[in-house]
C-alpha cells in the first residue's frame, strides 16, 4: 500500500492547478506535508492519488511588503515567518505563533498555508491571523480570488477550497500602523510536540487609555477558528480598566462552551486557564501598542 | 586511594563513532536477500476466548507466504519468569486457555508476506470472531474474592504475588509513637518509550541455527525461551544483540523473538518485522501502577518507631517480571531508614490491562514515592528540617532492614544524603529571598529525598556472569579479547567492560576487542538490568583476566581463560515474615530539587537538581553523569508529564503525541551530578549499581518542593497542570 501514486513538483500556479484538475485519482496540495503525511499514513485521510507539492513555486515562497499589506506565501515556512523582521514588525502575533508550533525541524518545513489548509480549530498560525484582518489568496484554473480567513473554514478539518480544484497562494495582512499591535499566547502541556490545550491572539488600536478597535480570537472555542466579536464589542471605544476586563472574561466565558479532550484537557480546566490568557494577551497587546 | 590506570577515566565510548555518524545498524536497519516481510495481528480486545480465526481471503493476497496462530506454535507459552503466556492466542493451542487473550496487545496472528504493505493488507482481511468476556481493569476488583479469573488455568485467585514482611512489633511500635503520618499513594503506569521500538530479523545461519537478531536484555535467557517454546534444543536456536535504541526493563520481556523464529524456521527464509510506535506502546508492558496505604510513627525526638503498608500492584495480564519487580517494592518500602516494627503486605494482581513490566527501578520509584512522602510530613509534623530527619533515621552500618537482617555494607545513606545538601547549599527553612519570583503566581519550593535499592536481581536466584579473555603477543601482551554475553543497551555497559578488561590485563583500552551479545560465542552472562551489569561482568572479567595472566606467565600463548562469577547466597522471603538475606550489595542516593510552580497555569518548572550517586568506583564518571541526567529526566517525565490512559484495558495514549515524555524544551535549567565514591567490598574496584539509581527519589523530591512552594501535598501523580490546579483548589 503506497501512501500516493504520482508525485508532482510544478513550477507555477498555473502548472499546480492543471496538475490538481486532471489527476485520475483524488489530488491534494502537499507542502510540509507535517500534518498531511501524518494523516495518510495513520489512516485518518481518503486514498490519495497524487500529491502536488507547491514548494517550488516562486510565487508562493515570497514574504514581502506589498503596497499596505503583509504579503506570506502560502509555502513560507513558519521558522521563517519567526525570525521575519516584517513579520515581527507588522504581524507579532503570527511571529510569535509561528515560532510555538512543533519544534524546529517541523518549523523548518512547515507552512503558514498548511496550517489553515488543515483547519483544526486551534491551529496556532490560524488563530493568530484570525485577529490580523488576514485575507487569503486562493488560486483556481480561472483566478486568484481574496477570501476573508473567517469565511475559510465549514467545519473542523473543513476548508471553503474546491478540493482538487483549488489551492491557497498566500495571505495578505494589513501593514501595522501607529498605536497598533497584537500578540499571541498559548498554554499547552509540554513544549515543542503536543498540540495546545487553549491559545489567544488579539490585536488592538489604542488612542491613549481608549481602546479604538480591537480582533480577539481563541481556540479550541468550537469547530472552526474563530473571533469573540461580542467581546470584541464589549471593549472596543472603551478605556481599558480591571472592571472592563472583568466584564470581558465573563463575556468571553459565556461565548466559548469547551469542551473535553480526553488526552489533552478538561473543558474545566479550560475555562480556567482562557481568563488568565485573555488578561495576558490584551494587555500585552495593549502595552506594545502605546 | 586505588592507582588505575583506565578505570575511572572518562573513556570515549566504544560505540560512539558509529552511532554518531549513522553507520552503525539497529535491528530495524538489518536486511537480507530474499528477506520476508511480518505484521503482527494484535488482538486489540482486553479479555475474550478466540473462537475462530478465518483467514481464508488474507491468505489468497498475493505475496503473502504464512499465516501463523496458535495452532503452529509447538509450546505455546513464554515467560522469563512463569510461563503464563501464550505466544499467539488462538483455537488448538497446546496450552489450556490459550485460546484466551487477556489483554489488547496478546498476538493473535504472524502475517508473513513478500513486502511490508502486503503483510499488513492481509491483516486487515483476517477475522477473529472473539467472546468477549468482562473485563476486569482494576486490582482491588480483581482480588476480590469470587471475581473472574483471568488465568483459570492457574488457580483460583488473580492474586499472583504476595508478600510479607513481620519485624518486631507492629502494635508495640505505634504505642512508643508520639506522631503519626497515615495517607493513601497512587503511582501511574509509565511507557518505556524507548527511542527504538520493537524489531528484529530472522534467519537460518551458516550452521542451520535459528538466528535471532532482535533488541533484548538477556540473550541466554531470550534463547531459552524460544528454544521452550519452539520444542527445539538450546543449541538449535543462536540469539544475536545489534545496537539496541534503549531498553530499560522493557525489552527483558518476549515482543517479537518467538515469532520470528517461528517464522525463519518453517519458512527458511530470512523475516524481518518493525513495530509502529503505536504497536509498540500497546504490545510492551509498563512500569506497574500501584495503590500503597501506609502509615508511619516516630518519637518526639524523631526516631521512626513503626510503618505499616499495604500495597496492592496492578500486573497486568501476565506475570512478566512482577514478582521481582514487587520483591524490591518491599524492600524499599521503609526507605534507607531503620525501623524497628514493619508490618508490610504487597500484593501482585492479574487484571486486564497491559502487564506491568520491569522498569529502571524495578519497583523502588514507587515503594520510595511514598516513603519518602512520609519521611517528609512527618518531619513537617515534627516541625524538623528534612534533611535532618532523614539523617537522624538513615540505615547505618549494622543496622536490619524490614526482612530482619543485617544491610550488607558499607551502607552510605548519610554520605549521600551530605554530599547532595552540601551541593545544594540546603539551608533549614523557606528558601532565600533571592529565588524568590517577583510574580505573586509564581512560587518556588525546594524538596529532598533519598533512595536505595539492590544491586541484582537475587531474592535467592544465583547471580552469576560469565566472560573469556584471549591475551596475544610474544613476550609482550599486545592485544586481548573480551567475549561477554551482555547486552549494550545504549547506556554504555561495553565501554565500562572494555575499561575494566584493559584495568584486569594491563592492555591499553585500544588494544582490547570486544565480542560480544551472540549465544554463539558467549556463554551467559546474564541480565542487563537491575543496575547489575557493571558490578557483575567486573567481577567475571577480573577473573578471567587473572587467570589469563597465569597461563601467560606459563608461557601460553595465546592465554585464553573463562570465569563465572558467583555473588554472594542470598535467600528468599520467608512466606509469613518475610526473613532472609535478599541481596549481596545496594547503592544509594540522595536528591535535592528546586521547583517553580505557576499557580495560575498550575505548570511546573524544574529549576534544579542536585543527584548526589554513590557508585562505589566510578568506572567512567562521563558516563556516570549521563546516567543521572537520563534518570533524572525519564523520572521528571514520571512526575510531571506522563499521563499514561486507559479505559477497559484499552490503552487512550498510544502515541507521543498524546503520551507527553519530556523533550529539550520541559527538563530540568540544571542538573547537578555528585559522584560519591564509598567502595563496595565484593564489587569490582568498588563499583556499586547505578542505572536505576537517579530515578528513584525524583518524583518525592519534587512533591516535596510543590509542598514547600504551595503549602499542598500531591499523593498522586503525574502532576500535570489539571491536577495541580485542582490540589490548589482552582478548579474542582
Amino acid at each position: 500500500m503506497k501512501l500516493w501514486q504520482e508525485y508532482l513538483r510544478p513550477n507555477s500556479i498555473s502548472e499546480a492547478v492543471q496538475a490538481l484538475t486532471s489527476s485520475p485519482g483524488q489530488a491534494c496540495v502537499i507542502a510540509g506535508g507535517t500534518d498531511l503525511l501524518l494523516d495518510i499514513q495513520q489512516g485518518r485521510h481518503s486514498n490519495v492519488h497524487t500529491l502536488v507539492d507547491i514548494t517550488s513555486i516562486p510565487e508562493l515562497n515570497q514574504l514581502e511588503v506589498r503596497r499596505d499589506l503583509l504579503y506570506i506565501g502560502a509555502t513560507v515556512s513558519l521558522n521563517r515567518i519567526a525570525s521575519s523582521p516584517l513579520a515581527i514588525e507588522h504581524a507579532q502575533a503570527l511571529a510569535e505563533a509561528s515560532r510555538l508550533i512543533g519544534g524546529p525541524q517541523v518549523r523548518n518545513v512547515a507552512t503558514l498555508g498548511g496550517n489553515v489548509a488543515h483547519a483544526l480549530p486551534a491551529a496556532d498560525g490560524t488563530i493568530a491571523m484570525m485577529s490580523l484582518d488576514t485575507q487569503v489568496l486562493v488560486a483556481s484554473q480561472e483566478n486568484i480570488r481574496e477570501v476573508p480567513l473567517q469565511k475559510m473554514f465549514l467545519g473542523a478539518g473543513k476548508t471553503a477550497l474546491s478540493t482538487g480544484k483549488e489551492l491557497i497562494a498566500g495571505f495578505c495582512i494589513p501593514l501595522r500602523k501607529k498605536n497598533q499591535a497584537s500578540a499571541f499566547k498559548r498554554i499547552m502541556r509540554s513544549q515543542g510536540i503536543a498540540l495546545p490545550i487553549i491559545n489567544l491572539s488579539a490585536w488592538l488600536q489604542r488612542e491613549g487609555d481608549r481602546i479604538v478597535d480591537l480582533r480577539i480570537a481563541a481556540g479550541p472555542a468550537g469547530a472552526t477558528p474563530r473571533r469573540i466579536a461580542s467581546v470584541e464589542d464589549l471593549l472596543r471605544g472603551n478605556t481599558i480598566k480591571d472592571g472592563l476586563i472583568s466584564d470581558a472574561v465573563c463575556e468571553l466565558l459565556d461565548q466559548i462552551q469547551f469542551r473535553t479532550s480526553p488526552q489533552r484537557a478538561t473543558a474545566e480546566y479550560r475555562h480556567h486557564l482562557v481568563k488568565l490568557l485573555l488578561v495576558d494577551t490584551l494587555l500585552e497587546a495593549w502595552d506594545r501598542a502605546g | 586511594m586505588q592507582n588505575l590506570s583506565f578505570v575511572g577515566k572518562s573513556t570515549l565510548r566504544i560505540d560512539a563513532y558509529g552511532k554518531v555518524t549513522g553507520a552503525t545498524p539497529f535491528s530495524g536497519d538489518l536486511t537480507l536477500p530474499g528477506m520476508l516481510h511480518m505484521k503482527i495481528l494484535f488482538s486489540m480486545h482486553p479479555h475474550a476466548r478466540v473462537l475462530n480465526i478465518d483467514m481464508q481471503e488474507a491468505s489468497l493476497i498475493p505475496g503473502v507466504v504464512a499465516i501463523f496462530t496458535a495452532r503452529d506454535i509447538p509450546v505455546n507459552e513464554y515467560g522469563l519468569q512463569k510461563n503464563d503466556q501464550p505466544v499467539l492466542c488462538g483455537p488448538g493451542s497446546t496450552r489450556v486457555d490459550g485460546d484466551l487473550v487477556r489483554f489488547v496487545g496478546d498476538q493473535v496472528a504472524a502475517i508473513v508476506a513478500e513486502s511490508e504493505e502486503i503483510a499488513s493488507l492481509a491483516r486487515g482481511l483476517i477475522k477473529v470472531t472473539y467472546e468477549d468476556l468482562p473485563i476486569l481493569s482494576d486490582p482491588v476488583t480483581a482480588m476480590a474474592p469470587g471475581a473472574l479469573v483471568i488465568h483459570p488455568e492457574l488457580g483460583e485467585s488473580n492474586i499472583c504475588v504476595h508478600d510479607k514482611i513481620r519485624k518486631g512489633d507492629i502494635d508495640q511500635g505505634f504505642a512508643l509513637a508520639d506522631v503519626i503520618v497515615e495517607d493513601e499513594y497512587k503511582t501511574p503506569v509509565q511507557e518505556h518509550a524507548y527511542l527504538q521500538p520493537e524489531a528484529g530479523l530472522a534467519y537460518l545461519d551458516d550452521e542451520g541455527r535459528i538466528t535471532v537478531q532482535a533488541g533484548g536484555q538477556w540473550t541466554h535467557a531470550d534463547r531459552e525461551q524460544i528454544s521452550h517454546s519452539l520444542d527445539l534444543p538450546l543449541d538449535k536456536i543462536r540469539v544475536i544483540y545489534p545496537a539496541i535504541g534503549g531498553a530499560f526493563g522493557g525489552r527483558e520481556d518476549m515482543s517479537v523473538q518467538i515469532v520470528l523464529a517461528l517464522a525463519a524456521w518453517k519458512l527458511k527464509r530470512p523475516v524481518r518485522i518493525i513495530w509502529t510506535r503505536q504497536e509498540s506502546i500497546v504490545g510492551h508492558g509498563k512500569r506497574h501502577a500501584m495503590t500503597l496505604k501506609t502509615r508511619w510513627g516516630a518519637t518526639k525526638a524523631g526516631k521512626l518507631v513503626a510503618a505499616s503498608t499495604e500495597i496492592i500492584a496492578d500486573a497486568g495480564a501476565y506475570m512478566y517480571t512482577t514478582n521481582k519487580v514487587l520483591g524490591n517494592s518491599t524492600i524499599t518500602s521503609t526507605g534507607p531508614y531503620f525501623i524497628p516494627n514493619v508490618k508490610t503486605d504487597v500484593y501482585g494482581v492479574y487484571t486486564n490491562n497491559v502487564p506491568g513490566a520491569a522498569f529502571r527501578g524495578f519497583g523502588a520509584p514507587q515503594a520510595l514515592f511514598m516513603a519518602e512522602s512520609q519521611m517528609s510530613k512527618l518531619a513537617e509534623k515534627l516541625s524538623m528540617d528534612p534533611v535532618e530527619f532523614r539523617r537522624l533515621n538513615a540505615l547505618r552500618d549494622g543496622d536490619t532492614l524490614g526482612v530482619g537482617t543485617i544491610v550488607p555494607g558499607p551502607v552510605s545513606v548519610l554520605q549521600v544524603i551530605d554530599a547532595a545538601a552540601t551541593k545544594f547549599d540546603w539551608q533549614p527553612g523557606k528558601l532565600s529571598a533571592s529565588t524568590l519570583t517577583k510574580n505573586d503566581a509564581f512560587r518556588r519550593g525546594k524538596g529532598f529525598a533519598c533512595g536505595f535499592k539492590n544491586v541484582g536481581f537475587s531474592f535467592g536466584y544465583k547471580e552469576n556472569c560469565w566472560a573469556r579473555i584471549e591475551l596475544r603477543g610474544i613476550s609482550e601482551i599486545e592485544e586481548a579479547t573480551l567475549w561477554h554475553g551482555s547486552a549494550e543497551v545504549g547506556q554504555g555497559t561495553h565501554t565500562v567492560m572494555v575499561q575494566m578488561a584493559a584495568e584486569a590485563t594491563g592492555v591499553t583500552v585500544d588494544k582490547i576487542k570486544l565480542v560480544a551479545s551472540d549465544t554463539a560465542t558467549s556463554n551467559n552472562s546474564g541480565s542487563v538490568s537491575a543496575s547489575r551489569m557493571t558490578f557483575m561482568s567486573g567481577n567475571a572479567i577480573k577473573g578471567a583476566a587473572e587467570l589469563a595472566l597465569k597461563k601467560w606467565d606459563k608461557e601460553e600463548r595465546p592465554a585464553v581463560a573463562e570465569f563465572v562469577f558467583y555473588a554472594p547466597e542470598t535467600t528468599p522471603f520467608d512466606k509469613e515474615t518475610g526473613f532472609s538475606k535478599p541481596n549481596f550489595a545496594y547503592a544509594y542516593v540522595a536528591q535535592a530539587v528546586e521547583v517553580e510552580v505557576d499557580t495560575e497555569t498550575g505548570i511546573i518548572r524544574i529549576l534544579r537538581v542536585v543527584s548526589a550517586n554513590d557508585v562505589g568506583q566510578a568506572i567512567n564518571p562521563a558516563q556516570v553523569e549521563g546516567q543521572i541526567e537520563g534518570a533524572v529526566v525519564q523520572a521528571q517525565g514520571y512526575a510531571i508529564s506522563e499521563n499514561y490512559l486507559s479505559k477497559d484495558g484499552r490503552v487512550l495514549t498510544d502515541q507521543l503525541s498524546t503520551y507527553l515524555i519530556p523533550t529539550v524544551l520541559d527538563i530540568p535549567d540544571k542538573v547537578e551530578s555528585v559522584i560519591v565514591e564509598v567502595p563496595d567490598p565484593i564489587g569490582p574496584w568498588g563499583a556499586r549499581g547505578l542505572g536505576e539509581l537517579p530515578f528513584l527519589p525524583l518524583v518525592a523530591a519534587i512533591t516535596s518542593a510543590v509542598h514547600d512552594a504551595t503549602g499542598v501535598w500531591f499523593n498522586e501523580f503525574p502532576l500535570t497542570p489539571e491536577r495541580v490546579l485542582r490540589g490548589l483548589g482552582k478548579i474542582s
